[in-house]
């Protein structure tokens, strides 16, 4: 048989983003795969240098734009650690239940882009509906439903409205409601086994070797949390899991993030339980002339897909000197995924690709 | 392999003599290397632990007229209890501005591989040994590579955007 | 009813299958993409609309052009676009086609996107949200009953300048040109 060169490219129904993969095949099976990254590419860490500390806070949340609230906290964290400000108690609680919705609204939309590409559709509708109520909240919250720019260094930008965490609650509730019949149609559905048992398999000594971080992580037995290796706001304050699986396959990965949305839920209710009163902000030196010191900083949190990180150095000016993401994406949409897809099928790829979560802003960045 | 971190300052000055180590902060150590030392350097560290590159950055200083390279590491074996003692480290180097140069090390950590290409294709920086230095994100040349401190991208903006002229209406 | 009449009812019964029909090409390109899902799933059902995605470019008559654009995504477009059939309207989504929007020092994207293909309407925001994608499908059921969405007609009438513009943002096309170019007029 011939070897063909094949374009997975931009405008095709199974891609999700604007990614574009060039596949070499010999009848259905794979030789060879190169991610073809940059249709995203708008040089976010050239911009991000001609514009101030504070200006950069509306641009910086859309470099990823599925989960936007990772990128704040993880900038303004860093800018706090350069400017030695700190942030009030109430502040980092708020941020804390802040994140885990984004959470449980990207792992939401995750389950979409997966169910559908398998050809689940109810579990996509369900998916996207809970995930939009969730969007509602945070409308109210901070004005926007999709880029919010409600955190920014020395705290966050105004406290909860009146009855706020009680509407949190009920959106939780009824969410929690529904997972009997999620776990009925897809979670414990033999068809879903079938589909994805063995797909994509990875071993633990790979996915350290290839630089895996997150659930693809976790689905191979590893409990590599940055929430509990190197805790930040109010996650050393309270208690919760982390869930593993043993695996390393599609199966164990969609798993994974579906136990991680059980555990997020549970997590913001003991958040909302001990949130302590006071201020949310601390104010910070004039915002339009605002100089930083010299040095630099390498901050982390755990996002909804792994490890993010960010790279920060100031030479004593008005903008940063240089900015870097460490995104996760970017190690499993470039490494992994290549050394994966050698030897799958080709109706296998959507399948590999999204349970692995790449995101395609996250690596052109 | 759990290692005190005070041990491990003081075996790397003796291994490395010529490299300057101190800490920083409670968590952090780092190691100022030279160029050519930072591939043992980084063997050194991953079989004590440090498994996990977490990133390789560039920097332009353009007024020293260098380029300094830093890779962080930390430790896929770490939690709470642990990190206090193993923490990160960043392992810089200097190479010089007008042909810069350094050894890859994807023999050491395989996922530096998309890290080096992106540092080639943005600052124009060489990694000897690397498999596929070809472009990553940009699809065309510029005369400058584009993060340089002496591109100016609003200028490249004014340049090629906007002279392209709109699009007349129809004569009747 | 005579013939006149005849050919009116014809007619408008061609448009009115043809306006509440608009398949969409599925194509994320960039940023927007993140509220077409919520527009075409059960919340804000866009099916009442007569928006379906559709999976190739031969299919379908609209095109959302989500979010910015960059250097290469604007070959992918070009190409889908071209290809196409006619009667076929777009719609620039965001504020970002329409002048760069919050890229617009950016090197690598495309800041007015009307000088590279032909555009009929534009939805300002970042995000819009998916009532404003209904305003905008409305909107264009009223300009093609008027008959006044005839960006394709203007792409054909003028694709010299056109072709001119896109071989100066991109280099060497690897396409040859759609319509043949008269380079004496």
């Amino acid at each position: 048989m011939r070897e063909v060169e094949l374009y997975f490219g931009p405008q095709h129904l199974g891609m999700v983003g604007n990614f574009s993969i060039t596949l070499n095949v010999e009848g259905d099976k794979i030789l060879k795969a190169t991610a073809d990254p940059g249709f995203l590419h708008r040089g976010f860490e050239k911009l991000m240098e001609y514009r101030t500390w504070m200006q950069n806070f509306p641009i910086v949340c859309r470099i990823n734009v599925v989960e936007p609230d990772h990128m704040e906290m993880v900038y303004a964290m860093a800018v706090e650690k350069l400017a030695g400000i700190e942030v009030p108690e109430r502040a980092e609680w708020i941020r804390s239940i802040y994140l885990e919705l984004a959470r449980v609204g990207s792992h939401l939309f995750g389950l979409w882009a997966y169910s559908n590409m398998l050809g689940f559709d109810t579990v996509a509708q369900w998916a996207m509906y809970h995930r939009d109520l969730i969007l509602d909240l945070f409308e109210e919250l901070t004005g926007g439903r999709v880029y919010h720019i409600y955190i920014w260094p020395g705290g966050v930008r105004r406290d909860f409205p009146e009855g706020f965490t009680d509407k949190i609650v009920e959106t939780l509730h009824s969410i929690g409601k529904c997972v009997p019949d999620y776990n009925d149609i897809f979670f414990n559905n033999p068809l879903f086994y079938e589909r994805t048992h063995g797909i994509g398999k990875i071993t633990r000594e790979e996915a350290e070797k290839w630089g895996g971080v997150g659930q693809v992580l976790r689905a191979t037995g590893k409990s590599f949390d940055i929430r509990k290796v190197e805790p930040y706001a109010a996650y050393d304050k309270v208690d919760f899991d982390i869930p593993t699986r043993e695996d390393g396959d599609a199966y164990s990965r969609i798993m994974v993030i579906r136990d991680e949305m059980i555990e997020s839920v549970h997590l913001i209710f003991k958040l909302i339980e001990g949130l302590p009163k006071g201020e949310v902000y601390n104010k910070v030196p004039n915002p339009f002339k605002w100089k930083i010191g010299e040095g630099e900083s390498y901050v982390r949190v755990e996002s909804s897909r792994g490890e993010l990180g960010l790279y920060l150095v100031s030479d004593g000016g008005d903008k940063p000197y240089r900015v870097h993401f460490r995104t996760p994406s970017y190690s499993h949409g470039l490494t992994i995924l290549e050394k994966v897809l050698e030897g799958a099928n080709i109706s296998d790829v959507g399948n590999i690709m999204i349970s692995m979560y790449v995101v395609a802003p996250e690596i052109d960045r | 392999m759990k290692m005190n971190k005070k041990n491990l300052i003081q075996q790397l000055e003796l291994t490395f003599a010529d490299n300057e180590v101190n800490t920083f902060e409670e968590n952090v150590i780092k190691i100022y290397a030279k160029k050519e030392q930072v591939k043992t350097i980084l063997r050194y560290l991953k079989d004590n632990g440090y498994n996990h590159l977490a990133l390789i950055s560039c920097v332009d200083w353009i007024k020293n007229k260098e380029f300094r390279l830093i890779y962080i590491l930390t430790s896929y074996n770490a939690n709470n209890e642990t990190y206090k003692e193993t923490g990160d480290i960043y392992l810089k180097a200097k190479i010089s501005r007008d042909n810069p140069e350094i050894e890859s090390v994807i023999s050491v950590f395989e996922n530096a591989e998309p890290y080096e290409r992106e540092i080639h294709e943005l600052f124009g920086v060489k990694f000897s040994g690397h498999p596929r230095l070809i472009p990553l994100f940009l699809e065309r040349d510029y005369e400058v590579p584009p993060f340089r401190k002496n591109f100016d991208t609003r200028k490249y903006v004014k340049d090629v955007f906007e002279s392209i002229p709109v699009i007349p209406e129809e004569e009747e | 009813m005579d013939r006149e009449q005849v050919i009116k009812a014809l007619k408008d019964s061609g448009k009115w299958g043809h306006k509440y029909s608009l398949w969409a090409v599925y194509f994320c390109t960039g940023c927007g993409i993140i509220e077409i899902p919520p527009t075409i799933t059960s919340r804000w059902d866009a099916e009442r609309f007569g928006v379906i995605p559709v999976a190739s470019p031969r299919q379908a008559n609209l095109f959302l052009i989500t979010g910015y654009v960059s250097v290469k995504t604007l070959r992918a477009i070009i190409r889908t676009y071209e290809q196409m059939g006619e009667p076929k309207y777009t719609v620039g989504f965001g504020s970002c086609p329409i002048n760069g929007g919050m890229y617009w020092d950016s090197y690598n994207t495309i800041k007015k996107l009307d000088k590279y293909i032909p555009i009929d309407g534009w939805i300002a925001g970042c995000m819009p949200r998916p009532e404003a994608i209904f305003v905008a499908v409305t909107h264009l059921w009223t300009l093609i009953d008027k008959g006044m969405a005839t960006a394709y007609k203007k792409y054909r009438k003028q694709y010299k300048y056109y072709r001119k513009n896109q071989e100066m943002a991109l280099g060497k096309l690897e396409w040859p040109p759609l319509y043949p170019i008269n380079e004496d007029e």
